[in-house]
């Protein structure tokens, strides 16, 4: 009941007009930034930092969860308009997004997307208020097999991905992973396939990677196919997704959510994970799973309600117990500190009306972006219309920026360059690209996780099956890679008379 | 503070970075002035030294944690104008000692020693050992079973668990890159111990959380009396304390350089800045010119040091 | 036997798949066609064995605690040289059994693809990264984007005015003016004139 009385107060103090401009602005800054190839919601957030400091700390954390809201959503606008992902977290609204924007549902597309976000982001901001206390408990309970476990799920879950081609899929695969261990190791300091090139020694950023292989080899192709991208009248599906279209993939949304939360909550699995992890679990459960990547409905709402209810989710432990599990949470636990505020248990207790009125505004922010959905993709779809040549030019530009900006360092434009380059070949010849994209974002994750698991239990590799969560998460993994790979090698066993 | 331009204009950096403690973020030329880093930020005791620059720059912290590489690449490579300055803290030097990277200090210039903290062992509430002494004693009797989540092999950290194994209290040593993950093993119970600067962790002293249980230093910390020194106990580790600093690539222009310094000094006067210092128990005179340079250089050897020995 | 058809489809090609104008580019792009999805593998196969010895460069290696910082990586390329010989197997053999490629499938939804156009804006895009710390971004992102727009057919001179200066005065505003992002100005002239254009602009 007190939480209830606390909640009230929370809308109270977000409805004030100052605080509710402050979540619009955040969202709107967010929805523009994750919409701009590159420049990803944790750049604007970053950005936005400076300016926290001339609020208070509530509207400050008001303006930074607007923007953590819109711009995972605006990551998929760019994703599902011109098949380049805003953010890493919607590369799964490129399979199908893109796919309908194809058939000239691009309206629709963002329809089903901003909803089945909002929807999600709802839920999770709901889950954040009712529920902190036994889900920050939950991820307490996870230490690093577990994290090892969950990035293993959401590498794997890259097979669901893959049509009839496993083995080239594992290879794109690897090779991102493989991409990802250059630079300076996480655990030991020592720099790896550096060649005695000092911006090497940094690292490959995924960011860069990503810019490269979807946006130059996208407005190449954008280019030299004449494609159009324009909405289509004729097929009577210009305009947005109608109540009834989003009711039949309602299934599809909660399960999405349900995931979404589920792994937002662990700190360091995130958005990505959540996304990719929810579009395999989606392609493997419905019943239209097999036309994946065509321009299904629901191909698009599960992994968006995903993504979005880790927004909610990766706060739980931030606030709970002052342990950012993202990116996006480490600049709000910063913004936090440099307010004098300490995230953790005490802030329960020490200021509940602050906390509240996040909690409010994360409602909000989610309730205003169901609104503000069918503005947004009218907006965007109208960018639609501009001339392929000249929408695609600004692309590259700000593609190149985003890769720029990774580090203010030209070479990160050079590496993107490379991998456009690749990016487009590889999309030439049918190699598949995403999974080298989730390759080189997990696979440092996965690394770093299973070198703290082995040191903690003293090179005892038998602790990922020993522990109880971390065995059963390996054990869906498992089941989900024979999940996925049954239908390919029944047809394979069915082609062999043949 | 307000910096003037060579082309005119104000100066929005100027206040921006001085709102981040880096009131220096001025230019000569209407370029701006960066701090950056290759990682994101470590603990929140980071946060400000790196100002808005490094948290807007790198926007990867989900892979970051503690700058613990051997190069802090822009302010190495990049062209010594005073336009690229950078922070170089004892985590890296440390790993320098320990036979990482190329880099050594003669490659910066240090304009500033801006923090100062030496570092603890924490064990969380529930923790069975409530002493240092329970702690060791266990160690010593069950060499190598406790586990200690620090930032990586071959920073102070590392070094110290070395020392202590060289005593004859041998424990684990768990690198975490993730400082958020570092501090929630040991509340977890994932970990047995925690070692890190109070200030990182002050959220979780606060909430009683976790427990200091010694410094490791020669004087007991101002803000934990209560808590014993290494050297009380009979350890003689001191001086791996964690500093942070600001750098610029060696051969800057004397006049940039001094620009520079003075600027910083008027930072760290603030009172935001002594404000957020002693909220993370790292306050210090800032330690300028060749003494903070020779403070750096004696850190390096005494790590050195300590390793060959 | 529906099965059976579907199973002759999907075994289709990337070269069978491609677009006409490119497979009747003659016996040279048809050989060429044919190496590509046996190529690619044979190198990853390479590189997965090879990249071991390169992994340190100067570095000394001091005696390390755990697994060490070689493990990962060794495992994933082992991981890599596997699946890459198993893929290599599975090309030789419909090589030799079926002449076709049993894996790569290029894109089916293009009727048209001006391979030159392609090959022309990849060297546009990379001409613009490449130039742009010489250039600086006003400079470079002004002339990238006018000769975009005559690549992509623009011929309006009105447009062609207009896109590349209201363009760039709007991206110079939004990153070096709002996001404070320190995009380069070039070297010599070009710095003196992206420093004046700035100024111009307020942005200075």
């Amino acid at each position: 009941m007190q939480t209830i009385d606390l909640l009230f107060a929370g809308f109270a103090s977000a409805f004030q007009i100052g605080a509710f401009l402050t979540v619009v602005v955040g969202l709107l800054v967010g929805v523009i930034a994750g919409a701009l190839p590159g420049i990803s919601f944790v750049n604007a957030m970053a950005m936005a930092l400076p300016f926290t400091y001339a609020m208070n700390v509530t509207h400050a954390m008001l303006f930074l969860g607007g923007i953590y809201v819109g711009g995972v959503f605006g990551g998929s606008i760019s994703a599902i308009m011109i098949n380049v992902p805003g953010t890493p977290a919607s590369l799964p609204a490129t399979w199908d997004g893109y796919a309908m924007t194809k058939k000239g549902q691009v309206k629709r597309a963002l329809t089903i997307a901003v909803t089945a976000s909002a929807v999600g982001g709802l839920a999770s901001a709901l889950m954040l208020t009712f529920l902190s206390a036994p889900f920050a408990k939950f991820a307490m309970k996870f230490s690093q097999p577990e994290f090892f476990a969950a990035t293993v799920l959401g590498l794997v879950s890259v097979i669901a991905i893959a049509k009839d081609k496993p083995i080239i899929t594992m290879i794109s695969l690897l090779s991102g992973m493989a991409i990802g261990t250059v630079g300076v190791d996480p655990l030991y300091g020592q720099a790896r396939f550096s060649f005695g090139i000092p911006e090497v020694e940094s690292g490959i950023r995924f960011v860069v990677v990503m810019i490269g292989l979807f946006a130059i080899g996208e407005v190449v192709d954008l280019v030299a196919t004449d494609r159009d991208l324009r909405p289509k009248k004729a097929d009577g599906k210009m305009a947005g997704a109608s109540f009834r279209d989003i009711w039949n993939v309602k299934g599809a949304i909660a399960r999405g959510t349900g995931l979404g939360c589920m792994i937002g909550v662990i700190p360091g699995a995130g958005a990505t994970p959540g996304a990719v992890i929810a579009y395999g679990v989606e392609k493997q459960i419905n019943p239209r799973g097999k036309e994946f990547g065509t321009g299904v409905e629901a191909g698009l709402a599960a992994p968006e309600a995903a993504k979005n209810a880790t927004t909610g989710a990766a706060m739980v432990p931030l606030l709970t117990l002052g342990i950012p599990g993202s990116a996006a949470t480490a600049i709000m636990l910063a913004a936090m500190m440099l307010q004098g505020v300490n995230p953790g248990p005490l802030l329960f207790i020490m200021d509940p009306s602050m906390v509240y009125t996040i909690f409010a505004a994360m409602i909000i922010a989610n309730v205003l972006m169901i609104g503000a959905g069918v503005g947004v993709a009218q907006m965007f779809s109208t960018l639609m219309r501009t001339p392929p040549a000249i929408l695609a030019g600004f692309i590259v530009i700000l593609s190149l920026i985003g890769a720029y900006g990774v580090r203010n360092n030209i070479f990160d434009v050079h590496v993107c360059l490379i991998f456009g380059v690749i990016g487009w070949a590889m999309k030439r010849v049918g190699f598949p690209s995403a999974p080298l994209v989730l390759g080189v974002i997990l696979g440092p994750l996965a690394e770093r996780y299973f070198l703290t698991a082995v040191a903690n239990s003293r090179q005892d590799y038998t602790v990922f099956f020993t522990r109880p969560i971390s065995a059963t998460i390996l054990f869906l993994a498992l089941i989900f890679v024979l999940w996925s790979l049954w239908p390919s090698v029944r047809s394979r066993i069915k082609r062999q008379p043949a | 503070m307000t910096y003037r331009r060579k082309h005119g204009g104000t100066d929005r950096l100027g206040r921006d970075g001085q709102r981040a403690g880096l009131s220096a973020a001025s230019d000569r030329d209407g370029r701006d002035l960066w701090s950056r880093r290759r990682r994101g930020p470590d603990g929140p005791a980071d946060g400000p030294v790196d100002g808005k620059a490094a948290w807007r720059l790198d926007p990867d912290l989900e892979r970051g944690g503690r700058i613990r590489e051997c190069r802090p690449d822009p302010a190495q490579t990049d062209a010594p104008d005073g336009y690229t300055i950078g922070t170089l803290i004892s985590l890296t030097v440390a790993s320098w000692a320990s036979g990482l990277g190329d880099s050594n200090i003669d490659d910066f210039e240090v304009l500033a020693v801006v923090q100062n903290s030496p570092s603890f062992l924490f064990v969380p509430a529930s923790s069975p050992y409530q002493t240092a002494e329970d702690l060791f004693a266990y160690a010593k009797e069950n060499p190598g079973e406790l586990t200690v989540a620090t930032s990586g092999y071959g920073t102070q950290d590392d070094v110290t668990l070395k020392l202590l194994a060289k005593d004859g209290v041998q424990m684990e040593n768990v690198p975490f890159q993730s400082p958020g993950e570092r501090y929630a093993s040991p509340i977890g119970g994932h970990t047995a111990v925690l070692y890190e600067e109070p200030g990182d962790v002050a959220q979780f002293l606060k909430a009683e959380q976790l427990k200091p249980l010694v410094v490791f230093s020669e004087e007991r910390h101002p803000a934990f009396p209560d808590v014993p020194t290494s050297t009380e106990l009979g350890y003689e580790i001191s001086g791996l304390d964690n500093f942070r600093t600001v750098a610029v690539r060696a051969g800057t222009d004397p006049a940039i350089v001094e620009k520079l310094q003075s600027a910083v000094e008027e930072s760290v006067a603030s009172e935001e800045w002594q404000k957020f210092c002693a909220e993370t128990y790292s306050c210090i005179e800032p330690v300028t010119g060749e003494d903070a340079q020779k403070m750096v250089q004696d850190f390096l050897q005494l790590i050195t040091d300590q390793l060959a020995s | 036997m529906a099965m059976v058809e579907k199973a002759r489809d999907d075994r289709v090609s990337w070269r069978d798949a491609e677009p006409k104008h490119v497979a009747a580019q003659g016996g040279r792009g048809k050989a060429m066609a044919r190496l590509i999805p046996v190529a690619v593998p044979a190198m990853l196969l390479v590189a997965a064995l090879v990249l071991p010895a390169f992994m340190f460069t100067g570095d000394r290696r001091p005696d390390v605690p755990g697994l060490g910082p070689a493990a990962w990586p060794n495992m994933v390329l082992l991981l890599l040289g596997v699946f890459s010989a198993i893929w290599l197997a599975i090309e030789v053999w419909g090589l030799v059994k079926w002449r076709v490629s049993t894996s790569l499938s290029a894109p089916h939804d293009e009727n048209v693809y001006h391979y030159g156009k392609a090959l022309v804006g990849i060297g546009l895009v990379i001409a613009f990264g490449w130039l742009l710390p010489y250039v600086g971004f006003a400079v470079a992102c002004a002339g990238f984007l006018l000769i975009w727009c005559l690549y992509g057919g623009i011929r309006n001179p009105f447009v062609l005015v207009l896109v590349p200066t209201l363009g760039t005065v709007a991206l110079l505003w939004m990153f070096m003016g709002l996001a404070l992002m320190p995009l380069s100005r070039g070297v010599g002239i070009f710095d003196q004139f992206s420093v004046a254009l700035l100024q111009l602009l307020g942005i200075y």
